[in-house]
């Protein structure tokens, strides 16, 4: 807790330089046309009514259409059944549709879905297709710059479908959600860009949650992270979840993230 | 199949008005909007180094201006900048080219200050919708009200005004 209160004093009270490749949210600016961007997103998070924790690694590729469009695809590998198992996939559009500019600054939005599978067992009430559930997920996101400060905002509706047939979605929870984020992200360092080799630090705090439609049951969480910029094409990411409130079931809401991301530009000529 | 033809003569017909707005530029100063940090700034300097007409780009990071030299009698349209700064997923703010004069001396690049150039080379800002900022786009627009062509955000000429 003390982290995160220090993280928002010091995004309080610095000078604004900022960022906003979110760790939880993806913003409304999409991945340049024709690049590719490779990423492991891994998640450690400690069980909460048994001992030892829930390992995650989710290999994604993200590739940009055009100026507009792009797509991700993810696999999902965990260690719910002891050792490392493929458990599903996922496939991610995202559409920009509006876009307004001016110098450093910009406010956009866009369109996004989601289609995940997954066979895993069904263990807690909270929705979640990024390596939980079999469903889909589809929503907005607005994100505004302003000065090198990032806010970003989404709201989604998600839907849990059966996790394979072995695994069927129980008919005592509720099986669609709305999903809400709300991200800001800050540049801290360097205060002046000499060139492209210098790392960027950023700082940033997401709140991320999520009601059940069907019974009103939700949770709140808080997400800290540290994201450093290496080359101007690679990215670290630091994060820690935390629950601040909650009134679902969930087995393990809290622990941390760590993203590793790397950016081709131009794959064909 | 004479609908093809039809099509045929529309494609020629673009391809050769398209070429028209193609000068000998030797040199592209363009700032960029929508962004203030490195990754975003490096997509905008990849884009532009993959383009085939492109010597060199040095990049100014803390105004997001990238300062582009082409190769030598290298004539590019100034939509391809516009392409190249909006596929990385950026807008232009100003676009300011450098050309030899007697290939801009077409009925395409319409100078809006009515200036005559005598030099050899001329260094121009291009005005139209898309190669300034939205604001700057809604002043021009009331200053310019008078220029029919100007009001027409026609893609197959420029309103140019003239720097030096």
């Amino acid at each position: 807790m003390r982290i995160i209160l220090l993280l928002l004093i010091l995004l309080g009270f610095q000078k604004s330089i900022s960022q906003e490749l979110f760790v939880v949210t993806d913003p409304a600016s999409n991945v340049p046309a024709n690049s590719l961007a490779i990423n492991a997103m891994q998640s450690l998070f400690k069980e909460k009514f048994e001992p030892g924790y829930n390992y995650h690694i989710m290999p994604e590729v993200t590739y940009g259409l055009n100026k507009s469009l792009m797509f991700r695809a993810t696999a999902f590998v965990s260690n719910r059944n002891t050792s490392l198992v493929t458990e599903g996939g996922s496939v991610y559009t995202k559409y920009r549709f509006f876009s307004s500019d001016d110098l450093n600054s910009h406010f956009r939005l866009a369109a996004f879905g989601r289609y995940s599978f997954n066979n895993s067992d069904i263990h807690q009430e909270q929705i979640e297709i990024m390596g939980h559930n079999s469903g889909f997920e589809t929503g907005i996101v607005a994100t505004k710059l302003i000065k090198k400060v990032a806010i970003s905002s989404s709201v989604s509706f998600e839907k849990a479908l059966d996790n394979t047939s072995k695994n069927p979605f129980p008919n005592s929870l509720g099986n669609n959600a709305t999903n809400y984020t709300l991200s800001f992200g800050k540049l801290m360092y360097p205060k002046k860009y000499t060139s492209y080799k210098q790392t960027n630090i950023n700082l940033m705090v997401e709140f991320v949650g999520q009601t059940i439609n069907e019974n009103g049951k939700s949770y709140l969480d808080v997400v800290p992270a540290i994201q450093f910029i290496i080359n101007s094409q690679a990215r670290i990411d630091l994060a820690y979840r935390q629950e601040l409130v909650t009134s679902m079931l969930r087995t393990a809401p809290n622990g941390v993230y760590f993203n590793l991301y790397y950016t081709f530009f131009n794959i064909t000529k | 199949m004479k609908k093809a033809y039809n099509y045929l003569t529309i494609l020629v017909f673009a391809l050769f008005s398209l070429s028209n707005t193609y000068a000998q530029i030797s040199k592209a100063e363009i700032r960029a909007t929508g962004l203030t940090c490195s990754m975003c700034s490096n997509a905008i300097n990849k884009q532009l180094k993959a383009l085939p007409e492109v010597a060199n780009v040095a990049t100014d990071l803390n105004t997001n201006t990238f300062t582009v030299i082409l190769n030598e009698n290298t004539t590019i349209s100034p939509a391809t900048f516009k392409q190249s700064v909006e596929k990385a997923g950026f807008f232009i703010g100003s676009l300011v080219l450098t050309s030899k004069t007697t290939s801009i001396k077409n009925e395409k690049f319409i100078v809006v200050d009515a200036k005559t150039i005598a030099s050899e080379e001329v260094t121009f800002q291009v005005l139209d919708k898309g190669y300034v900022t939205d604001k700057e786009y809604k002043k021009l627009s009331k200053s310019l009200k008078k220029l029919e062509t100007y009001l027409a955000n026609n893609e197959d000429d420029f309103h140019i005004k003239i720097l030096n």
